[in-house]
């Protein structure tokens, strides 16, 4: 896509700092650790996140860091394409906008114009805009849905937060998604049966193709057996499956290879989804990554969400699923299709 | 291709003799200026932010900006407190208070624009007797020249070097012609090595056999909407380093290709798609 002799600046060289929150503890705390950067003040993060004709690809390779005051709403009700495993109050929080990581067929580059990655500094926010939720109901809670939290965790905190959040909120169940290596988080915080941790799984060649900077299978096997050995649940999430030549191979390597690194009857759940996209995400991503096989492939549209042929989709998740039941209770396989246990 | 917006000639000067542009002899809303192998043009667009929006507009839309591969850059005088060549970050608009910021992608530091250059800049429509923000650079510009390029372009294409000439006050009339085009002068190796370094940054764009395509939708008889899915497995195929061509000669060799209706040619697409995924 660009010339490899083209020098980028280093990640978060530039920050840019919205007034309102110049002085808060987390913004000191973030500007503290980057002492290299400059720092841009800017009156509200849209002027520079939503900027028209931004490229999203090439700011992946120097990506600015902002940091914001969200005003508004920070919870929202969960998209119909994703997975609820049954909870009836299924919401996502975004406090953070955008990932360090670099997966080609991410949602987050349909959805955003801009690579450049917003944090949320006032989180306390979105706790009392949560706690007035709970008053009506429980909730079960994505918060890692529009970022990767414990890839950046070190900068924000914002894990642990959302995990002693939980625990002090008997009502609330929380999922935090990742593709991680990362372990030390879980020397930080107290297990809770509400607090699942649920690792993306793929086989290795779609990590090394498609989900660049993220943690390799085995990595992310070793983290997830180190939460579950904490006492913490454990998701895995064969979703989005990804079509390649050798697809059943792949994903059959990749399910012993699970197999052998963690121990699987332990885990609470799985869930099974090939992958799949709103139109509109589709369009833009395809725009702007022309040579990605993922975005190129040719997805059928089923009512406004590109997917994979039926016999296809259909194929790759029975497989899987297939697999799955030799190794573990068929009431822990979620499978996205009808949000049914399979 | 280098484009480049100066307000003053006294500013390009320096430029034009260093890139040994070329006046452009044809009649032109603004002096025009490019270099032999058209690799670099540059116009004058007079003083303050419309002038500077509209001799934008005149230079991106006359030589067909692209934006995956050229660079708009302004390069002029400023007032400020803090002599030298600056990349600019920020920009606000004096007039409106909107501000605008650059992407700041690439590592410039080898060119000799280190982060430490990097500053803030203030457009105004009048020539300043003082600097409201010391720590702000004045020019009366940049604001239109980003506002007319954002139409076109990505905001990582455009740059913003700033000389400062003055410190806002001017009351001995130091500031003349002779003095802008010599501190001009005195930046332009830097702005030559800023040239180079970017000429590498070029995303390459991936094409397909518009010729083929074209063929290939004519011989099956496709619609619109048929053409458009052909479109996209060329596209998947290209991506995914599969060879078409070779798929739709071996169709063509089982007579596959010749088609008599729309029908027959749909299956013909279902086998093409088959056969690549």
């Amino acid at each position: 896509m660009r010339s490899e002799n083209s020098s980028f600046n280093f990640p978060f060289s530039h920050i840019y700092v919205e007034d309102a929150i110049r002085d808060h503890e987390l913004t000191r705390r973030i500007l503290a650790r980057f002492s290299k950067s400059v720092v841009i003040p800017i009156n509200h993060y849209k002027d520079v996140f939503n900027r028209s004709r931004q490229n999203f690809g090439i700011q992946k390779s120097s990506q600015a860091l902002i940091l914001a005051k969200n005003t508004g709403a920070s919870i929202f009700p969960g998209a119909p394409v994703c997975q609820d495993f049954g909870y009836d109050h299924f919401y996502y929080a975004s406090s953070i906008r955008n990932c360090i990581f670099d997966c080609e067929y991410c949602f987050l580059k349909g959805m955003y114009g801009s690579g450049n990655i917003v944090v949320f500094v006032n989180l306390e926010n979105t706790f009392s805009e949560l706690e007035a939720l709970l008053k009506k109901h429980p909730v079960y809670l994505c918060v890692s849905y529009d970022t990767d939290l414990i890839a950046l965790e070190s900068l924000t905190g914002f894990a642990t937060r959302w995990a002693e959040f939980a625990r002090s909120h008997k009502d609330l169940t929380i999922e935090i998604r990742t593709k991680s290596f990362r372990k030390d988080i879980y020397e930080k915080i107290e297990p809770c049966d509400r607090v699942i941790f649920a690792y993306t799984l793929s086989p290795d060649e779609i990590i090394e193709k498609h989900e660049k900077k993220t943690a390799t299978l085995k990595e992310r096997l070793e983290a997830a057996s180190c939460a579950m050995n904490k006492g913490f649940p454990v998701r895995l999430c064969f979703d989005p499956i990804i079509y390649c030549k050798n697809w059943k191979a792949a994903y059959f390597s990749m399910l012993k290879t699970a197999n052998e690194n963690i121990d699987i009857h332990r885990l609470k759940d799985v869930s099974v989804g090939s992958f799949r996209i709103p139109a509109d995400y589709i369009k833009k991503l395809r725009k702007d990554f022309p040579d990605s096989p993922v975005c190129q492939f040719p997805y059928e549209n089923r009512n406004g969400v590109f997917c994979y042929p039926e016999k296809l989709a259909d194929e790759m998740e029975e497989y899987l699923i297939s697999l799955l039941e030799r190794l573990m209770d068929k009431e822990k396989i979620f499978r996205i299709e009808n949000s049914e246990n399979s | 291709m280098f484009y480049f917006v100066c307000a003053l000639y006294a500013e390009a000067k320096p430029l034009i003799s260093a890139l040994s542009l070329r006046k452009d002899a044809f009649s032109c809303p603004y002096d025009t200026y490019f270099s032999e192998d058209s690799s670099v043009v540059l116009a004058i667009s007079g003083t303050g932010p419309i002038a500077g929006a509209a001799a934008t507009s005149y230079l991106l839309t006359r030589f067909g900006f692209r934006n995956h591969a050229d660079f708009l850059i302004n390069f002029g005088s400023c007032a400020g407190n803090e002599p030298g060549l600056h990349l600019i970050n920020k920009i606000t608009d004096d007039t409106t208070g909107r501000t605008f910021y650059p992407d700041m992608l690439y590592d410039l530091s080898s060119c000799g624009l280190p982060s430490s250059s990097e500053k803030a800049l203030v457009t105004v429509p009048r020539v300043v007797s003082s600097l409201e923000d010391p720590s702000c650079l004045y020019d009366m510009e940049a604001s239109g020249i980003y506002q007319a390029a954002s139409h076109v372009l990505s905001p990582h294409r455009v740059l913003f070097l700033k000389y400062v000439s003055d410190s806002g006050v001017d009351a001995e009339k130091t500031i003349t012609a002779e003095k802008l085009t010599e501190d001009s002068g005195k930046h332009i190796p830097t702005v030559l090595s800023v040239l180079e370094k970017l000429a590498e940054a070029c995303e390459e764009k991936p094409f397909i056999d518009e010729e083929l395509l074209v063929s290939t939708s004519l011989a099956l008889h496709l619609s619109d909407t048929l053409r458009h899915e052909l479109r996209q497995l060329f596209m998947y195929a290209q991506a995914s380093g599969t060879n078409i061509k070779e798929i739709l000669d071996a169709l063509d060799a089982e007579g596959k290709l010749d088609v008599s209706s729309k029908r027959e040619g749909k299956v013909v697409l279902d086998e093409i798609r088959k056969q690549l995924i």
